[in-house]
């Protein structure tokens, strides 16, 4: 056992070796995306001199720029970078199969920090992260329970930016009916935006005196309309087509690609509505559709990621829960774009103050589960 | 089964009349759910609201919403429930019997939905509407089935079909950027998906279920691994623009119907072609009777001259063609986008589709519509949070499948030689 164990660091070593020698770009080639290059050399030259600390980064599948949690995620890293001066990489997975073999082969590069994308990758990052206790982990959107001394779960409290959109779509609604779904009703990272929207809704009405109907979710029965994947459009535009016609005009679909279903629905029954984005600005991640985004609900996976970074780098222990709320900055409202004209500078004031009461702790946004 | 061989007559009688019992307490049952469970917690007063007029319509016709009493409307479903049950029970319906199941099932699915919008608004024209949604890709895919097995061949890989054919959609149509390039690229694949399924199943007499099982897995993985390994990274391929809605004038217009069957795009107006072209073809022509022989009694057919193996080959890849351009309509029709196994099992509910309509088209088509009801009630009783968990509710187009098919389909008869590979001596 123990002489395998050496054998096999002796091996490993031997590899990093190898590496170090051969390879003249930390980052390793085939993986790279097109992008990733350019912005890696440069912005490391003229901050920081490189530090001999590695942040690697295992991506969850969908491709390192898929415009979401992945590319976010990244730049997290590429701003640790400038800051900190320190070197970093990235692997894509291609699928679930490559979670572990991307983290083993991290781990033998001798990484000093990992930092895995996505609840998907939780049971790998268990089992390398109680293997090597010295190697520091981050997992995005996952937390565990109980915690692992050296991880840092990044968790996000979604429901106070999905409230602000909550209060914007009240107010824009012409109908005064808004709609919306998730992919499977697990809890946490899906119904926290369904949750937020609704209280958005009832703080509109409380303090507008409207009458603001939310369709698809109840945050107190914790019951409400599901696609039963993340993955099916076809169903998200069920639900969304039935949302417009109970005169639903804000829609707001929760879970990876099926909130797009909303779009596809709006076009077919050539009405008028409007979909929100989730985690990302959907402007710019789907633009197809730009014209039918009312905002987004913004997951600020780049800031969480650098903060985690930042603590491991100067060797404070990790929180086992690193939550990013409206005041740190970590989630938020996303810009209206084409929808900006149509948001009037009263709404934006209210928005304004609404988001200072969370801050401040003035507003919870489960006070405002039930209507008013 | 194996005591109707002993003794048939007393057997398939006893059998029949224990059958007729069993609806005939199902009457009651529904009778008793309708006026005691449903009706509970209902305030005398309330009214459930169905609204016939489709939401930010723009036409100038207007209907009014049919408002009716809840309680009283429930207590009717249950009166008519029980009524026919004291009948069937009584004396029975005779040859009738399955019309009057189809009405008492029809009754208390509107008790049900009387009960799911009180005090509330259902758009029961948005229901509607989203049936016929529905059915579309399931009616394409026991169009292709039915074309098939009335020339004597299983198809069970119309599940296959459906998906590749949703993936060629999305792929080309993007690439090329014209849609119509995308729809024709999946009536090819398609064809070449029967292609395959009759070599294997008429040339190489190959088991026919097995056949279709083995296009059906390679479809899912072809198209599952190119979605991950290319679609993924290479967007632009994945993002074909959908056909446009086209009402048509005049038609649209026409309260419930309108909306329903008139103001679809172009993949809806297409079925309609296609049910009338395969109806007529099938009923009123030499190639139609020529098929039907060669389904049914294929030495027969043989024995007159004609071409039995030609025939089985045009028809499958034709269905082949049917249903590669059905399965065009999940991406260029309703979603834009492709996404992995989105065809969820609609090629197997469309079999289900053809069985219940007896292998005609136009049965095909109303059975599809009962499973388009079923998809399209699920959705709308989830949004209007009704006491039934969501993942039971994803169930129920599943569940009425099985139902209808192990229910009803010992009345409908196959082709005689469906599934069965012809040798010439």
């Amino acid at each position: 056992m123990r002489t395998s164990r050496a054998l096999a660091a002796l091996v490993s070593a031997a590899f990093i070796f190898a590496a170090c020698a051969t390879a003249a770009s930390p980052t390793p080639e085939p993986t790279v995306a097109p992008t990733a290059p350019p912005t890696v050399a440069p912005t490391a030259a003229p901050t920081a001199s490189p530090v001999d600390w590695q942040a690697c980064m295992v991506s969850d599948t969908g491709g390192i720029d898929d415009h979401a949690f992945n590319e976010n995620a990244w730049k997290g890293l590429q701003d640790a970078q400038a800051k900190l001066g320190i070197e970093i990489k990235f692997l894509e997975s291609r699928d679930e199969s490559d979670f572990e073999k991307n983290i083993n082969q991290f781990l033998s590069e001798g990484c000093e920090m990992i930092v895995t994308v996505g609840f998907l990758l939780g049971d790998a990052t268990k089992v390398g992260a109680e293997a090597n206790p010295d190697v520091r982990f981050a997992i995005v959107d996952f937390a565990y329970d109980p915690a692992i001394p050296n991880v840092e779960g990044l968790v996000y409290a979604t429901n106070e930016a999905a409230m602000l959109a909550g209060y914007a779509s009240a107010a824009w609604s012409k109908t005064h009916v808004l709609g919306t779904f998730g992919g499977i009703n697990i809890g946490g990272p899906v119904t926290d935006f369904m949750d937020g929207l609704v209280a958005g809704a009832h703080y509109y009405d409380k303090t507008t005196g409207s009458k603001t109907t939310v369709l698809g979710w109840d945050p107190v029965t914790k019951t409400g309309s599901f696609t039963g994947d993340f993955a099916s459009i076809d169903n998200g535009k069920t639900l969304s087509l039935g949302f417009l016609d109970e005169n639903a005009d804000v829609i707001l679909g929760v879970g990876g690609q099926i909130g797009q279903g909303a779009f596809a629905a709006i076009e077919e029954r050539g009405v008028t509505g409007v979909g929100l984005g989730v985690d990302v600005d959907w402007y710019v991640s789907v633009p197809q559709y730009k014209s039918l985004i009312l905002t987004s609900i913004l997951k600020k996976i780049d800031i969480s990621v650098t903060a985690a970074v930042e603590h491991a780098f100067k060797g404070e222990p990790a929180l086992p829960v690193y939550v990013s709320t409206l005041a740190n900055g970590g989630v938020d409202l996303g810009p209206f774009h084409d929808y900006d004209s149509q948001i009037s500078a009263e709404t934006k004031a209210a928005l304004e103050d609404l988001k200072a009461k969370i801050i401040s702790g003035e507003v919870k946004v489960s006070d405002y589960f039930a209507a008013p | 089964m194996t005591a109707a061989v002993a003794a048939p007559g007393a057997i398939v009688d006893r059998g029949a009349v224990r059958r007729q019992r069993i609806i005939g307490i199902f009457y009651l049952l529904l009778a008793a759910i309708a006026a005691f469970v449903l009706t509970s917690g209902i305030a005398p007063e309330a009214t459930s609201t169905f609204a016939l007029k489709p939401a930010g319509s723009k036409t100038g016709l207007d209907i009014p919403n049919l408002v009716v009493p809840s309680v009283v409307t429930l207590y009717a479903v249950a009166a008519l429930c029980g009524f026919l049950g004291a009948i069937q029970l009584v004396r029975g319906f005779g040859t009738r019997w399955a019309v009057v199941l189809g009405i008492a099932v029809a009754v208390f699915v509107f008790g049900f939905l009387t009960w799911a919008a009180v005090g509330k608004s259902m758009s029961l024209i948005g229901i509607l509407q989203l049936t016929v949604v529905k059915a579309l890709p399931i009616t394409f895919g026991a169009l292709s089935g039915l074309l098939c097995e009335r020339a004597g061949v299983v198809n069970i890989a119309i599940e296959g079909m459906l998906l590749t054919g949703a993936f060629t959609g999305a792929v080309v149509g993007s690439a090329t950027g014209n849609n119509i390039v995308g729809l024709v690229a999946a009536g090819f694949v398609g064809a070449a998906l029967g292609t395959l399924l009759a070599v294997l199943a008429i040339r190489y007499r190959m088991d026919q279920i097995i056949a279709g099982t083995v296009i059906n897995i390679f479809a899912a993985g072809i198209t599952g691994f190119v979605s991950t390994r290319v679609l993924q990274l290479h967007r632009e391929l994945n993002e074909p623009q959908r056909f446009p809605q086209i009402p048509i004038p005049v038609l649209s217009e026409i309260p419930i119907i309108g909306p329903m069957f008139f103001s679809g795009n172009i993949f809806l107006y297409a079925l309609f072609v296609l049910i009338g072209l395969i109806h007529y073809g099938l009923f009123y022509t030499r190639w139609g009777l020529r098929v039907r022989a060669v389904g049914e009694h294929p030495r027969a057919a043989d024995t007159v001259g004609i071409n039995v193996l030609g025939t089985r080959y045009r028809n499958v890849i034709l269905g082949g063609i049917v249903a590669g351009v059905g399965g065009a309509y999940f991406t260029l029709g309703s979603t834009g986008s492709f996404v992995q196994d989105m065809t969820a099992g609609r090629g197997f509910i469309g079999l289900a589709a053809m069985i219940f309509g007896a292998w005609t088209p136009v049965g095909a088509f109303l059975a599809s519509l009962v499973f388009g009801f079923a998809d399209a009630v699920q959705a709308r009783l989830s949004i209007l949070n009704i006491a039934l968990p969501s993942e039971f509710l994803l169930m129920v187009p599943y569940l009425v499948t099985i139902v209808v098919v192990a229910g009803l389909v010992g009345r409908v008869r196959a082709p005689a030689a469906d599934g069965r590979p012809y040798e010439k001596e």
